[in-house]
């Protein structure tokens, strides 16, 4: 027997070992690309690099207190919120009933029904955002066709409105929702709905009692994967919005790109994760734990 | 004074697609009765339960509850109580939740549930369980919570889809002994749909036995197991039958492959089956007092505990015989040897051939 063999054979047997060795590889390549950049944004932060790009062990909190200070920081924290908050919803509303349909309405091709619904999402975000912005420009091809019935009498301005934002926003996230949700409310038992039909519950009891705190997993992934990065967005406030319409993550943006100030972009960055992070637990130990124990 | 009925169906007709699930059937199920529907899988039995609990809409026929037709009236406006093939209790609830649903659904103040839960509780013997959770409980506790729930509403009908499927043997003989006990303490009429003759002879008042979607015969266990109506029902009914078809010769005697065959019944004409259980047939190296004496040789037997079965080779037919009885247990002819096969004319019951 080789000394290949006799490794091969202690690999299979020792269960660490195999975990180990499967979860180097995305370790690796989390820690090249997120954890190392991560550290470099915490090390700006605390002002543990200078502008010579040298490592300094003098930490500081100069920066935080910098943007603490920004009387405007906390309007645009509400904004961000306001956005993803509008967004997640909208996307619940709009998605929950279209999960819902094709779980327990479609009889057949229900695949297809779903492949339909992911089409549009095979096409670039940037591309589908640009063609939502020839939608809603003034010279679009609704104002046109109402102005010409003589419906509206001038063009119906939407471009660079918050309206703009949270359309295109819901447009480009929904898909985040309708897929968690799907695959929940497949997975739920139908004889539980008639279960509660033969105990007396109406439709409208047997969703709320029995449908809806059986999708709350559905739900709460749908949430979690349409919120955290709908609240970070910047690219779709930029192209859809305007100044008035700018969210943390514009912000930011400008700080590093525009003002070149990596220490308090850093220390922006580095609050609104903790101030979004603190939000996701607090979400998750409310809403979720029921949900999850599921 | 017409009997009160608690579950009527007249010609009541499912269709899917081109399956005929359910094909005129009619039933009057008296009250308080244990009722089982009965018949292979796929006879429509399940169909049937789903239509009187409103589960499935018929496509033709009248469904009525106490003389009341709710053919068109919705499940949760019926006032029945179903127990499902696999349950169905909510995993998102504990106990004392599944049980209460249907209470707090009829908006009953919170002591009153509280008090109706602790008494059904009582019956299906699960008392102190009332906080657990579903997953923490073992299947024949799932069970009885589900019985529970279903019942606790005091359903006019108590609906019963093979609820005992999906226990093992031990625990299901002890819960039909426990279903038939409740069944008598709570008075409600139960339909309980299964496969196993087992089940339905072992609890039920009458059984009604399906097959493709038509009622076969409707009748107490006793009667279904002597008086068959037809050949369908003789083979499904008990573990062995003899049918040996024929043509009526003259009353009561049947011309037979095997020759005549002396019968006690003499109502039908032309071409019928003659059954013979097993256990009416006598076996040994000769008999005496009977009215049909064949010869013949033995094929098999097999020792089953409580008796033997022989196969018994008649003139190429295979006569199944099930020999009872201590003092026969020492003495098994072994296979080849020539034996006589008899039984009285009484035990030969003249049944139509099932088309």
């Amino acid at each position: 027997m080789g000394l290949m063999d006799v490794l091969l054979k202690y690999v299979r047997k020792n269960v660490s070992v195999k975990v180990a060795l499967l979860l180097t590889p995305p370790l690796i390549f989390l820690a090249v690309w997120f954890y190392a950049p991560f550290l470099i944004v915490g090390l700006y932060s605390f002002d543990m690099i200078n502008i010579y790009r040298e490592i300094t062990f003098t930490p500081s909190l100069v920066h935080y207190s910098r943007v603490l200070s920004w009387t405007g920081a906390s309007g645009i924290f509400l904004r961000s919120l306001y956005f993803a908050g509008i967004n997640v919803l909208l996307c619940l509303l709009l998605g929950y009933p279209v999960a819902y349909y094709i779980s327990f309405k479609v009889k057949k091709y229900k695949d297809v029904y779903i492949i339909l619904f992911i089409i549009p999402f095979w096409v670039s975000f940037l591309i589908r955002t640009y063609a939502m912005m020839g939608l809603l420009d003034e010279r679009s091809f609704f104002n046109t066709i109402l102005l010409s019935l003589a419906i509206i009498d001038s063009p119906i301005k939407i471009m660079y409105t918050d309206v703009a934002v949270i359309l295109v926003m819901v447009y480009n996230y929904l898909v985040m929702m309708v897929l968690p949700l799907y695959a929940n409310l497949e997975k739920l038992d139908k004889t539980l709905l008639e279960a509660a039909s033969t105990l007396g519950a109406g439709p409208v009891r047997t969703f709320l009692k029995v449908t809806l705190p059986l999708s709350m997993p559905g739900i709460m992934a749908g949430f979690l994967l349409v919120f955290i990065p709908s609240v970070g967005e910047f690219v779709i406030p930029e192209l859809v919005g305007g100044p008035s319409n700018y969210m943390v993550g514009n912000i930011i943006y400008e700080i590093f790109m525009g003002a070149r100030h990596w220490w308090v972009g850093s220390a922006l960055s580095m609050l609104f994760i903790a101030f979004i992070l603190s939000l996701v637990i607090i979400y998750i130990r409310g809403v979720g734990e029921r949900g999850l124990a599921i | 004074m017409s009997e009160v009925y608690s579950v009527e169906l007249e010609n009541v007709v499912k269709r899917f697609g081109s399956v005929v699930a359910v094909d005129h059937v009619n039933l009057k199920i008296r009250e308080n009765e244990f009722f089982s529907l009965l018949g292979p899988s796929g006879c429509g039995k399940t169909t049937t339960l789903r239509i009187i609990a409103g589960l499935e809409e018929p496509d033709e026929g009248i469904v009525k509850l106490y003389g009341k037709d709710v053919t068109d009236i919705p499940t949760y406006k019926r006032n029945i109580g179903m127990v499902f093939q696999h349950l169905a209790l909510f995993p998102h609830m504990n106990v004392f939740e599944n049980i209460a649903f249907g209470l707090k659904m009829r908006k009953l103040p919170r002591e009153e549930i509280k008090r109706e839960v602790k008494r059904i509780l009582e019956i299906v013997k699960l008392e102190g369980l009332e906080n657990r959770r579903i997953n923490q409980l073992s299947g024949g506790q799932q069970q009885r919570v589900a019985l529970a729930r279903a019942l606790v509403i005091n359903p006019e009908v108590l609906l019963l889809d093979e609820p005992l499927g999906a226990l093992d043997l031990k625990i299901r003989q002890h819960m039909m002994v426990e279903l038939k006990n409740i069944q008598k303490r709570v008075k409600t009429t139960f339909i309980y749909v299964t496969h196993d003759q087992t089940e339905a002879m072992t609890m039920s008042d009458r059984i009604a036995i399906m097959k493709d979607g038509r009622i076969q015969q409707v009748g107490a266990p006793l009667e279904v197991y002597y008086k068959p109506s037809n050949t369908f029902v003789a083979s499904f009914i008990g573990e062995a039958v003899n049918l040996i078809e024929g043509e009526i010769k003259e009353n009561g005697i049947v011309d037979t492959s095997l020759g005549v065959i002396y019968c006690s019944e003499q109502s039908a004409k032309g071409k019928v089956a003659v059954m013979i259980r097993p256990e009416n047939v006598e076996i040994d190296e000769k008999i005496d007092g009977v009215d049909n004496l064949f010869k013949g040789i033995v094929q098999a037997a097999i020792f089953k505990g409580s008796y033997i079965e022989y196969r018994v080779d008649i003139q190429g037919i295979t006569f199944i015989v099930h020999k009872h009885g201590e003092e026969n247990l020492g003495k098994i002819y072994p296979p080849g040897a020539t034996v006589e096969v008899g039984w009285k004319k009484n035990s030969s019951l003249i049944i139509p051939v099932q088309s």
